[in-house]
């Protein structure tokens, strides 16, 4: 097991390091470039050329990279001109907010998806399982930004019960003392989410009724109940363990969009107002750090299968 | 004695999209305290939904229909849901074919027997848990108590069975239903849980439904047996009486397909056609259509189960055994004293196993094959037989170079094999092609039957399209499959017809070997005789030569010439077909023949405690010295300590590897055995 993750770990160092290269090459390859973004459309070619040498903008592409890569290795992601502040500070203050959007979203579609998936197996084929699924793919069909303003309009417009948008404040704190202005975000999030899940669990339950080691609890006289959680629960949660860690990045970027439509000051806020800005040190750093979610995402989807599935032994 | 269950007029239809199927159309039986009772029949026939009904286990749309199941005084039919509930696994207890996927993989052993206590007695998890560890210890599961934390997949398939039957077993049922309990099993393993399941029934004073295709199993480990066709019990007696005289034709033609009474020079005996489809059962006699002895009267009318103890549903039964005429003759391919055509030498392959840390060293290997050698003549037929994990498979693999040897060389018709590159081996590879074991996961189900049959021959280049396409007509009409078959899908054919097509395509590109691993294992019966009669007329006409993997010796024993038994990687003993089977020396493959279950009652009753014992220790870190030692008898200090080479046993080449042999060796004469593969000395 150990020796499982410290290779999957030395793999995952590599996968970044990639990630970072693409990311850096395609960055600079971008018309325009910062200094234009920060001194303004009228600057003279003079200021963009000191403005850049001063960043170290005019050096040669590799080296500019190497320089990058040992801040990295030290943990400094660079410093942000235009924020006047560390992109690690930036990011330390807004990641916990976007952490916890994603977090809850994913427990509360989780608590729905999977007893929903459930019911819908065993009503299969009946009016439940139909209307069911026919909102599940409305849902799924859906992009989140236009999910998130019709909820807007109906909750916060038409039954004005909830907050349109989300609590601004840099203190972690002060956005969990206000849960109503994070119920739509966070809606709106899960949605998504419980539409993809409850297709793969409700696949999953029906493909697993059929088993035959259902059949064996039938026969020692299990009733339906038994044999659904006790049985049937376990061994369809396996299937959407790996589902659940690869779409985690999914649901962190759908985050970032999500965050835009409520204002919410998380990732996705900074992001957007670095990629307006070609501001290259936040990009860089929200890259790697989408990058690293990925790869978490798959090593704990890796790890969720064999704490449900005995029969997984890593080698 | 008391009557268990008493089964009265049972219909059973199942409600499918397309139609009504009438699976069970009025079975009547009773069995008594003790007693146990086969079922026995063809696939398809309403053995299992028979089972299932009395459980009332049905598959989605299932329904009993009408008649009645009684369990001592209480009417099942009668029951609601939740009376049946109290019923399973308490007063009924059921085990079923495959031991491999009907336990929970996701749950330990011990907690899914103590479950069935949980279920059906006012106990505390402890008290049920210990409950659980007395009845897998009755089972006869080693070291029980220490397993009962295991998950299913650490044991083997024999183990597993043993478990499911703890959870049958576990609330001490008057009734237990074997749905085919060892189909799935080798057969060393199968007589094993056959001697338990009629060990617990004399203890438990059970009443026993075995279910199931053989009637080899039916022999030996039944009182009464009822003969299913078509939904309908056809004939039933006690089991002397039937195996003595059969009266009806079915179960004569049962009998006259087991190839294991059946000379190697006569045709197998198979039941033309198929069990009717049961949506729309033919009018009178169900069997009228394949029967040789129909007249218009079967046709016409339904004959009725006469009333007596041996009673049967014929107008024309038969008087005895002796008015069977005998098998007509197959002329065999005459092939002794030919050139080989194959020749194995000292193959050996192992699978190398790395350790958990970060740089996956190799600690270990699995020795799958362990220095075989043998010589294949050019139109014969050798038998390899062995228990699963024997390392038969992989041998069939690296025959055809689907896999690598770790060293050792074949030779296929004079060229070395070994060693050759993908790009070289393609133009070999025409003369050698592969027959599966299951027809349903061979075929391409996205494939029309035209496309599998061609693709052999587009992937080498071999002729025009339309001489393609004439071929493939052509080796439709040699396996005996319409030419329509062209333009319909695999799922579209029964399991038979699948082996044809399978058969089909290993004969497009005219290869001079076909090495079939396990082609008639999935088959029932009858059909098993129709493949093996086809790959029979195919090798004469084809001056084929096959390598026939079973782990069947009955079959083998049959189709092949020479036979060479495998046991853990090695090859321990091989020789003359007859002469192996009649005068086995190698105590494995004495144990092999004794485990082979034989229509025949009296002699399975003599065979009690004969055959195999235990189970396939693993390939990885073998047994020293003789590898069987630990399942021999006969084993001594000697067989640790020391490999026994292969010394001959008769001059037609005759040899096995054992210290300990059944008879003695002969001297040795290396000048009179030419057919066979040079002597190996055991050198590693």
């Amino acid at each position: 097991m150990t020796g499982f993750i410290t290779r999957r770990l030395l793999q995952s160092l590599v996968v970044v390091l990639l990630v970072t290269v693409i990311v850096f090459i395609l960055l600079h390859l971008l018309p325009g470039g910062p200094a234009r973004a920060q001194l303004g459309p009228r600057a003279t070619p003079t200021a963009i050329a000191h403005f850049n040498h001063q960043m170290g903008y005019d050096r040669p592409v590799p080296i500019q990279y190497w320089d990058w890569l040992i801040q990295l290795a030290t943990g400094n992601l660079g410093f942000s001109t235009q924020f006047n502040q560390s992109v690690v500070s930036l990011i330390a203050e807004r990641l916990p907010k976007t952490l916890v959007l994603t977090i809850l979203s994913v427990i509360f579609a989780l608590a729905v998806a999977i007893p929903l998936g459930i019911l819908q197996a065993v009503k299969r084929n009946h009016i439940t399982d139909y209307a069911i699924t026919f909102w599940a793919f409305v849902f799924y069909a859906t992009p989140s930004f236009f999910l998130g303003v019709v909820l807007i309009v109906v909750f916060s417009v038409y039954l004005p019960i909830l907050p349109a948008e989300a609590p601004q404040s840099s203190s972690i704190g002060v956005i969990l003392s206000q849960p109503g202005g994070l119920i739509l975000p966070v809606a709106t999030l899960a949605l998504l989410t419980i539409a993809q899940f409850s297709r793969y669990m409700r696949s999953s339950v029906i493909e697993n009724l059929a088993e035959d080691y259902v059949r064996t609890a039938r026969a020692k006289g299990a009733d339906e109940r038994t044999v659904l959680v006790h049985h049937v629960l376990r061994n369809s949660l396996i299937p959407i363990a790996t589902l659940l860690g690869l779409s985690l990045p999914t649901i962190f970027s759908g985050a970032l969009i999500t965050e835009a439509v409520f204002n919410f000051p998380g990732m996705g806020q900074l992001f957007w107002t670095a990629a307006q800005t070609q501001d290259y040190p936040i990009m860089l750093g929200i890259t790697v750090l989408i990058g690293v979610v990925t790869v978490i995402g798959s090593l704990l989807a890796d790890l969720a299968y064999a704490v449900l599935d005995p029969r997984v032994r890593f080698a | 004695m008391n009557p268990v269950v008493t089964v009265v007029d049972l219909h059973t239809d199942i409600t499918l999209r397309k139609g009504v199927v009438h699976p069970v159309g009025g079975v009547n039986f009773i069995v008594r305290e003790g007693e146990s009772l086969g079922i026995v029949g063809e696939s398809g026939c309403g053995k299992t939904m028979t089972a299932l009904s009395i459980m009332r286990l049905l598959p989605p749309g299932g329904k009993i229909v009408s008649g009645s199941i009684a369990l001592g005084d209480v009417n099942l039919t009668a029951l609601d849901e939740a009376g049946m509930r109290k019923v399973r696994g308490n007063r009924i207890g059921m085990i079923f074919q495959d031991p491999m996927t009907s336990l929970n993989p996701c749950l330990t052993i011990g907690d899914q027997v103590s479950e069935t206590v949980l279920l059906h007695r006012e106990v505390t998890r402890e008290q049920a848990r210990e409950r659980a560890a007395e009845v897998l210890d009755l089972v006869g599961l080693p070291h029980a108590r220490e397993r009962m934390n295991s998950y299913p997949h650490l044991l083997s398939g024999g183990m597993r069975q043993r478990v499911v039957i703890a959870m049958a077993l576990a609330c001490e049922p008057e009734l237990l239903i074997a749905d085919e309990p060892t189909t799935a099993l080798d057969a060393t393993i199968q007589k094993q849980i056959l001697e338990l399941i009629d060990d617990l029934r004399r203890r438990l004073g059970m009443a026993v439904i075995l279910v199931t295709h053989d009637l080899g199993v039916i022999a030996g480990h039944t009182d009464r047996v009822a003969v299913m066709y078509a939904g309908k019990i056809v004939e039933t007696s006690p089991t002397p009486e039937l195996f003595a005289n059969p009266r009806h034709p079915y179960t004569e033609a049962l009998f006259r397909a087991r190839p294991e009474n059946v000379d190697p020079d006569r045709r197998l005996y198979a039941i033309p056609g198929l069990p009717p489809d049961l949506s729309d059962p033919p009018r009178g006699c169900r069997f009228a259509v394949r029967c040789a002895y129909a007249t218009d009267e079967c046709r016409a009318q339904e004959p009725e189960l006469t009333a007596s103890n041996h009673s049967f549903a014929c107008f024309h039964p038969l008087d005895s055994k002796q008015q069977v005429a005998p098998n007509p003759p197959t002329p065999l391919a005459t092939t002794q004293q030919a050139a080989p055509v194959l020749e194995v030498r000292n193959l050996v392959r192992e699978f190398p196993v790395t350790s958990n840390g970060v740089l996956q060293r190799k600690i270990g290997a699995i020795s799958a094959v362990a220095d075989v050698s043998f010589t294949v003549s050019a139109e014969e037929t050798f038998g390899l037989v062995g228990e699963s994990g024997c390392g038969k498979s992989t041998v069939s693999r690296l025959l055809v170079a689907a896999d690598t040897p770790t060293s050792g060389s074949i030779i296929f018709d004079g060229v070395e094999i070994t060693g050759k590159s993908n790009r070289e081996l393609r133009k070999y590879r025409g003369n050698f092609q592969l027959m599966f074991q299951d027809p349903y996961a061979s075929l391409d189900p996205r494939m029309r039957v035209g496309s599998i049959l061609r693709e052999p021959l587009v992937i080498q280049h071999r002729g025009s399209t339309v001489e393609q396409e004439n071929t493939v007509v052509r080796l439709l009409d040699e396996v005996g499959l319409p030419r329509t078959a062209v333009h319909q899908y695999p799922h579209e054919f029964s399991g038979g017809q699948r082996q044809r097509i399978g058969l089909a395509r290993a004969l497009a590109l005219r290869p001079k070997l076909i090495v079939a691993d396990e082609p008639v294992s999935a088959l029932d019966v009858s059909v098993q005789a129709q493949i093996l009669n086809l790959m029979r007329d195919l090798q004469r006409e084809h001056q084929l030569t096959y390598v026939f993997i079973s782990h069947d010796l009955s079959v083998v024993r049959y189709v092949a010439t020479t036979i060479g038994v495998m046991y853990l990687g090695k090859l321990v003993e091989i020789g003359p077909a007859e002469q192996v089977y009649t005068a086995a020396v190698h105590p494995y493959t004495r144990g092999l023949i004794d485990t082979i279950p034989l229509a025949d009652p009296e002699r399975e009753r003599h065979k009690i405690k004969a055959g195999v014992r235990g189970e396939l220790p693993p390939a990885m870190n073998p047994p020293s010295g003789c590898r069987f030692r630990t399942r021999c008898p006969r084993a001594s200090d000697k067989c640790a300590a020391e490999q026994p080479p292969m010394v001959p046993f008769s001059e037609q080449g005759h040899r096995a590897a054992c210290h300990h042999p059944l008879r003695s060796p002969i001297p040795l004469l290396p000048s009179t055995h030419t057919g066979a593969a040079p002597t190996t000395p055991a050198t590693e």
